[in-house]
């Protein structure tokens, strides 16, 4: 998954993605985790931020470029 | 390859927990929330600085994840591992060795001629089973090798054992010419019977014959003119006299054991033989029982049995009695069963220098009769054979 992200990434030049899966939501290239609670993340990413809200939000997996976040998502929104 | 750690951190702010780990950059694989802790995959280098940052939260390490738990399992449980590895390697080569080779035939030349071949093939005890080609080969080797003796041959692999069935070859060779021959007399005497398988017998019953007369001839005659020629074979059976003289001596050496026993050692190379110890036995018979052989010594045991030497006589019936039983024993009556006594008589007897001389006289019957070969030569004139042998 991670390889072929790199390689979009290599060929199209993207500054961020963000995949929405049922339940589940996958964001490459964020700068940094602001807000962490069951009900609100919030994202940095490079031009906005993203603030998901939602029940039982959960982060399953993250490292220093891509997260992935669990949960029932309700809304989400971007901030610039 | 990543190295990953599977770590439990015990908290009840797990957002802050994953607030502070996201600012160190922390690479978590997996997140999974507990009641009182946060357990996380993340990497092992990472863990030092997770340490670190998050002083005032226990982390432990629960267990290894992926490849490295494998790993792990497999150094913590090698010796079940390495017992299971050796178990199935000793089953599978065991499963692949020759234990005993069973040929099958009641001839035990058969047995011992296909166990040396088999041998000479590789087919052994403790040897590896081979392919059903390769025992295929084997047997049409063996076969051609053996086309006279071996009829039928199989090899059948039953577990660790191998058995060999085998049918033996019965050849009939058709008889040989033997040449002609007639059967003469190889002694002198007075016939007493005549069996005749082959030939014309010449003699009749209680004729007396000298040496190399002839008895059967190979010779078929009709109307005075020989027909043919064979083989003659026969038994003819004469009363055969002998007049012997033989001396016994009438003092004897007997040797009685005293019970007494011992050891010693004896060396022996092909020209010499050494005793090791002194003998501390006077009059003694000797049995050697051999050990072991170094270049060209031979190494023996002897147990030296002490014994009592007296000189004794013989009374004249005993010393008869031997010398008539070694005239018999000359003579070969005993061991020969075509030889039988039908008189015998003592014509003289005397004791001088110690020794008993006697003359005898003994009536045998034996089968006087032998082949003795001959060539036939044609007459040119009547085409008539013409017996040219000896007889």
């Amino acid at each position: 998954m991670r390889i072929i992200k790199n390689l979009q990434n290599f060929l199209l030049d993207q500054d961020y993605y963000i995949d929405i899966f049922n339940n589940c939501l996958h964001v490459y290239y964020y700068q940094e985790l602001l807000t962490l609670t069951p009900t609100l993340i919030s994202l940095k990413l490079k031009e906005f931020t993203l603030i998901i809200e939602g029940t039982d939000l959960i982060i399953s997996s993250m490292d220093n470029h891509e997260i992935l976040i669990k949960g029932i998502i309700n809304n989400m929104r971007f901030e610039r | 390859m990543k190295h990953y750690l599977k770590v439990r951190i015990k908290t009840t702010k797990k957002t802050d927990v994953i607030l502070k780990l996201n600012k160190i950059n922390v690479d978590i694989k997996y997140i999974s929330y507990e009641k009182d802790y946060l357990v996380l995959d993340l990497l092992k280098n990472d863990l030092k600085r997770v340490k670190k940052y998050l002083l005032s939260y226990p982390v432990e390490i629960i267990d290894e994840v992926g490849l490295y738990k494998i790993k792990d399992n497999l150094k913590k449980h090698s010796l079940f591992f390495i017992s299971i590895i050796f178990a199935i390697v000793v089953f599978s080569v065991l499963s692949h060795v020759i234990i005993k080779v069973n040929i099958i035939h009641q001839n035990k030349d058969i047995r011992e001629m296909l166990k040396s071949d088999l041998a000479s093939l590789g087919v052994t005890p403790l040897s590896f089973k081979k392919s059903y080609q390769e025992y295929e080969e084997i047997i049409n080797t063996i076969k051609n090798n053996h086309k006279d003796e071996i009829e039928w041959l199989e090899i059948d692999v039953d577990g660790m054992v191998i058995n060999v069935r085998v049918e033996e070859r019965i050849l009939t060779t058709p008889k040989e010419e033997e040449g002609y021959c007639n059967i003469i007399a190889s002694k002198s005497g007075i016939i007493t019977s005549i069996l005749t398988s082959r030939g014309v017998p010449i003699v009749g019953m209680n004729d007396y014959v000298e040496k190399d007369d002839l008895l059967i001839t190979g010779e078929i005659s009709l109307y005075d003119e020989v027909k043919n020629n064979v083989c003659a074979q026969g038994e003819v059976y004469a009363e055969v006299w002998y007049s012997v003289k033989t001396k016994y001596p009438l003092n004897y050496t007997e040797e009685a054991k005293t019970g007494k026993m011992r050891f010693n050692i004896m060396v022996k190379n092909s020209t010499n033989e050494y005793t090791i110890l002194k003998s501390r036995v006077k009059e003694k018979t000797v049995q050697k029982i051999f050990l072991f052989k170094i270049f060209n010594y031979e190494v023996y045991l002897e147990k030296e049995y002490e014994v009592i030497r007296k000189d004794k006589t013989y009374s004249e019936e005993v010393a008869l009695k031997k010398a008539l039983d070694n005239v018999h024993n000359h003579l070969s009556v005993n061991a020969s069963p075509t030889k039988k006594i039908i008189n015998e008589k003592v014509l003289k007897k005397s004791v001088k220098n110690g020794n008993l001389d006697i003359e005898i006289f003994i009536a045998l019957e034996e089968q006087i009769g032998v082949a003795k070969p001959y060539t036939k030569e044609m007459d040119s004139d009547t085409g008539d054979t013409r017996n040219n042998g000896n007889s």
